[in-house]
């Protein structure tokens, strides 16, 4: 591992294809920064300026910053299954990496990584001079600790299936207090980007005891000075923060933050964005439609959006009748008109989608074109597979996302020249989640994650035993595909990823048990006095730059 | 009277008794998963076990309502054999000691197949030392029954089990054969003042049942207040000038106004004054200010409660007020020659204000938790709206917390809306 990072052989392999135009800079500069170059020397390699980091204006110090967002039970964060609480407790604690709004992964509590030539073998390397907020040093244990505490079946937490396809405990050297080796099962491409999802917060391994709202000690810019279920938290400024400002000044520059439990209803929580009562709704976990059509020209309220691969997926369970016969699964398929759902139900703000889990902007998206509307088609389908006379069915959604609903009454109208009789079935998103595995046709809104893989290995593969993973709400596994996906997953170059995936996205088109009309942007919707916001792919709040106006 | 009082407090305690059990028993043949709720819909089989255990929801129906009734503490103490005592440390959070023998409060915990116990001693300091002298029964199985860090009684056993891995921070992974087999939440229970740990929120119920319930009343009571003494001002004025232009319009005023349905009203208000006008705020963020310190923000859930309720009050009162004006005393006084005004208010106020004083009192109750719908609309914080998550999430502790409250006002309120019947009407009596 002598060798800088820039004269390895893979970094020479990814410009050449950069140079070749098979590779976009933004991927490249992607790649690169994955396999442990810095994002200064990418760009550089890219041949592109380095973003000036000097900030548009002044920042103002101090201010609370107000949001609406809700507050949950929260004890342990590997455990964590929603968003706002991990944008609660990420000013407390922080994450080994960052990926930014442009999918792009920095080291951010690591000073940098590196990866051997097979993509078995991981250096971590720990960034200097850090303090958790009750004084302790932050060192290579508490990586340790907080890797163990992931990996342990008894925390359960959704980490232990991301990382445990890939690590064991025993897999976790360390070699001193600032550097540790990680030794795969097999190769994996994604390690940076896994270390960033949201439950993977980094705990003090000398307080830590299962309780984080008890003993909220973490390396990030804020303290927990109250924490209240279901009404508020109380976040305070911390003065001894790591990470300076872009002239060097210390963050964070707002005062505080409060976070403000207003209920599930979108309608209060306009309403005080309106007035200025609170400068933020935090979107995580919704859908933001509502937001967006009443605040769009509200001129206090500024809401910038961000292109996802989050999408509503219209899911069929294939080891139930009717939607084990592949025809009938086709023939529901057909019946999506992906450009009027999209404009209907999502303002037309995101990407048609093809019924493959591969979003156009992943770096192994194949170009394919977007399947076209056709109730005949459907209908004929339908008939070979028994069913002349057309078939009733019944549609699970959760009310609470209204652009769902949109998307479930559309269907119901196209489906019905093509031969479905779709019968509706509402219920409130706590119930849609308790049965999202088990009903035989939903709709489940999937969030947006970087890399074209990680859900197609969440959601469409089978464990070592044949039984579908976790959250493999369809059942579906197909030997073909399960065999391309591993190949995949150890294929650094990019174009012959690309060929596989070529091949995945035709599996899944033509037999999968998905439908994916669009991807959805996402918003983030904030007060104009709130200053230096970037909107994020999954509505983090990255906010340790931002500060308050007047 | 004073037997009639305490006939009444006994039908209170077995009213809310009756209705504990009402609750119980339809939360629990009520749909939905605890498990998934809380800990999120991407949960193994055996977390599922595991939660239920440790919150004391796998036990028979029977048995957690007695737990949640009378405690669980003497079910613990006679498992262990040892007497337990509840402290609260810091800002609230609540820990159960064991009282061994020479006085001491202890805690034990598990490490690998050893069992560590944590002493506390006056002064707030824990020593740990090996404990392995407890552990009772066989070789091959040998279990103990102590109290967890967690709140709990638990039952570890070792021997019986296959190995399983643990990770020991300094040690690194070892086998070990003992774990926890079974789990008892520690709680006094209903009668001795704690309704016990909410599942939603992970701590006890009270902390937030009480602020929701201050913040109820305080919107209730401003509304109660504002309203009734207006309604029934105007219904004695509609009445009494019965067929006049003002009755008519007090009358036709109030039906619209009573039979728009308080969402309608509400949003109405909200998009008229907070969003076209910007007078006042449109949806209730107190953040850490108690609901008096932020008077405006009441301004619109008082004005919607206030719309509703004036409307169907004030037709009452005018009916019941007309049919007074109408009676023969009330003709005798006139033709005797009694001032109008004295007429009625020494006489035909006092009679007519027997129907709006139930109505009034039925309203008190629909204040506390119907008034989920504003509460709603404006985002206030306030006991309906707790109740609706708690139904939503199948928080049984926060149910029968807050039934049990609705159950006091309820029955409260009738008990005093009887008691002024006697003096609204001395012919009223009861044994």
């Amino acid at each position: 591992m002598g060798r800088k990072t820039h004269d390895r052989a893979i970094i020479k392999d990814l410009k050449y294809e950069m140079d070749k135009g098979n590779l976009s800079r933004r991927e490249f500069i992607r790649l690169s920064t994955l396999l442990g170059l810095s994002a200064f020397s990418a760009c550089q390699l890219a041949g592109l300026p380095w973003p000036g980091s000097a900030l548009a204006a002044a920042p103002r110090k101090g201010g609370i910053l107000r949001v609406a967002a809700s507050v949950q039970k929260v004890t342990h964060p590997a455990q964590f299954s929603w968003i706002m609480p991990s944008n609660q407790f990420r000013q407390v604690c922080e994450y080994l990496t960052l990926t930014d709004g442009n999918n792009i992964t920095h080291p951010y509590l690591l000073e940098s990584w590196e990866a051997s030539d097979d993509l078995r073998t991981w250096d971590l390397n720990l960034r200097e001079g850090i303090t958790f907020n009750n004084g302790d040093p932050f060192t290579a244990d508490d990586v340790v600790f907080t890797f163990n505490q992931w990996l342990d079946k008894d925390v359960g937490s959704s980490l232990l299936g991301m990382l445990g396809d890939y690590l064991e405990p025993t897999g976790i050297e360390k070699i001193n207090d600032l550097k540790i080796v990680l030794h795969l099962k097999r190769p994996e491409l994604a390690i940076p980007e896994h270390l960033f999802h949201y439950p993977a917060l980094v705990l003090n391994h000398r307080t830590f005891e299962g309780d984080l709202v008890r003993r909220p000690h973490g390396t990030g810019p804020f303290l927990l000075a109250e924490y209240r279920e279901g009404e508020r938290v109380m976040l305070k400024r911390r003065g001894d923060y790591w990470q300076k400002g872009p002239a060097g000044e210390p963050l964070p520059f707002l005062g505080g933050m409060e976070f403000i439990d207003m209920g599930t209803e979108m309608a209060p929580q306009i309403a005080a964005l309106q007035s200025g009562d609170i400068h933020m709704i935090d979107l995580g976990d919704a859908s933001g439609t509502d937001v967006f059509q009443a605040l769009r020209n509200d001129t206090g309220v500024q809401i910038q959006a961000a292109p996802t691969a989050g999408a509503r997926v219209l899911r069929m369970r294939v080891d139930v009748k009717p939607w084990d016969d592949n025809r009938v699964r086709m023939a529901l398929k057909l019946c999506q008109h992906r450009e009027k759902i999209l404009a209907l139900s999502y303002f037309g703000e995101g990407l048609e989608g093809h019924d493959f889990h591969v979003y156009p902007r992943h770096p192994e998206y194949c170009p394919k074109p977007v399947p076209a509307y056709d109730p005949a088609r459907a209908r004929e389908l339908l008939k070979e597979a028994g069913y002349p006379d057309g078939i009733r069915v019944n549609l699970a959604v959760g009310n609470g996302w209204s652009d769902v609903v949109r998307f479930a009454e559309i269907l119901k109208q196209d489906a019905a020249p093509g031969g479905f009789e779709i019968n509706i079935q509402t219920m409130p998103n706590a119930q849609y989640w308790e049965k999202w595995t088990e009903v035989d046709l939903g709709i489940t809104p999937w969030a947006h994650r970087p890399l074209g893989t990680m859900v197609m290995s969440l959601a469409y593969t089978g464990d070592a035993e044949g039984k579908p993973v976790a959250w493999n709400e369809t059942r579906w596994i197909d030997t073909e595909f399960s065999g391309l996906l591993s190949e995949a997953n150890g294929t650094l170059e990019i174009e012959a990823r690309r060929r596989l995936f070529c091949r995945l996205e035709d599996i899944q088109m033509t037999r999968g048990p998905v439908g994916i009309p669009y991807w959805r942007n996402v918003w983030m919707a904030n007060r104009k006095i709130l200053k230096n916001v970037k909107p994020h792919p999954n509505n983090y709040m990255l906010f340790n730059d931002v500060w308050l106006e007047g | 009277m004073a037997r009639f009082l305490i006939r009444r407090l006994f039908l209170l305690f077995l009213t809310m008794l009756l209705v504990s059990v009402a609750v119980f028993l339809i939360t629990e043949s009520s749909p939905g998963n605890v498990a998934r709720n809380v800990l999120g819909s991407f949960v193994t089989p055996e977390q599922e076990a595991s939660f239920l255990n440790q919150t004391g929801l796998d036990e028979p129906v029977w048995q957690r309502y007695i737990h949640w009734l009378a405690g669980s503490d003497w079910d613990a103490e006679r498992k262990t054999g040892l007497s337990l005592v509840r402290l609260g440390t810091g800002t609230d959070f609540r820990e159960w000691w064991a009282r061994t023998g020479d006085g001491r409060l202890v805690r034990w915990k598990i490490q690998g197949d050893d069992l560590i116990a944590i002493h506390r001693n006056p002064d707030g300091s824990l020593e740990e030392t090996l404990d392995n002298g407890r552990w009772r029964g066989g070789a091959d199985r040998a279990f103990f029954w102590g109290i967890d860090a967690g709140n709990n009684a638990v039952l570890w056993e070792k021997g019986s089990k296959g190995e399983v891995w643990t990770f020991v921070m300094g040690t690194g992974w070892i086998k070990s054969t003992g774990g926890p087999a079974d789990y008892l939440p520690l709680k006094k229970g209903f009668l001795r003042g704690d309704p016990g740990i909410s599942l939603m929120t992970g701590r006890p119920v009270q902390k937030t049942l009480f602020t929701r319930l201050r913040n109820s009343l305080v919107l209730a009571g401003i509304a109660f207040i504002l309203v009734m003494p207006l309604a029934l001002l105007l219904g004695i004025v509609a009445g009494v000038r019965e067929g006049s232009f003002q009755d008519r319009v007090l009358s036709i005023g109030g039906m619209v106004f009573s039979v728009i349905p308080e969402f309608a009203t509400g949003i109405f208000l909200i998009l008229i004054f907070a969003i076209w006008l910007k007078i006042v705020p449109g949806a209730a963020v107190f953040g850490e200010a108690a609901p008096w310190e932020r008077l405006d923000m009441l301004i619109l859930p008082v004005l919607t409660l206030t719309l509703i309720e004036l409307g169907y009050v004030l037709r009452i009162t005018r009916a019941s007020m007309v049919e007074v004006m109408r009676s023969p005393y009330i003709r005798t006084a006139h033709l005797k020659g009694l001032p109008y005004w004295r007429i009625v208010v020494r006489h035909a106020i006092r009679n007519a204000l027997m129907a709006p004083v139930t109505v009034i009192m039925l309203h008190v109750n629909w204040l506390m938790g119907g008034i989920v719908i504003v509460e709603v609309v404006f985002g206030y914080p306030g006991l309906g709206k707790y109740l609706l998550d708690a139904a939503l999430n199948k928080d049984i502790n926060a149910l029968e917390a807050g039934a049990m409250i609705l159950v006091i006002l309820a029955v409260g309120t009738q008990l005093i809306a009887d008691i002024i019947y006697m003096f609204l009407n001395p012919r009223i009596r009861y044994t």
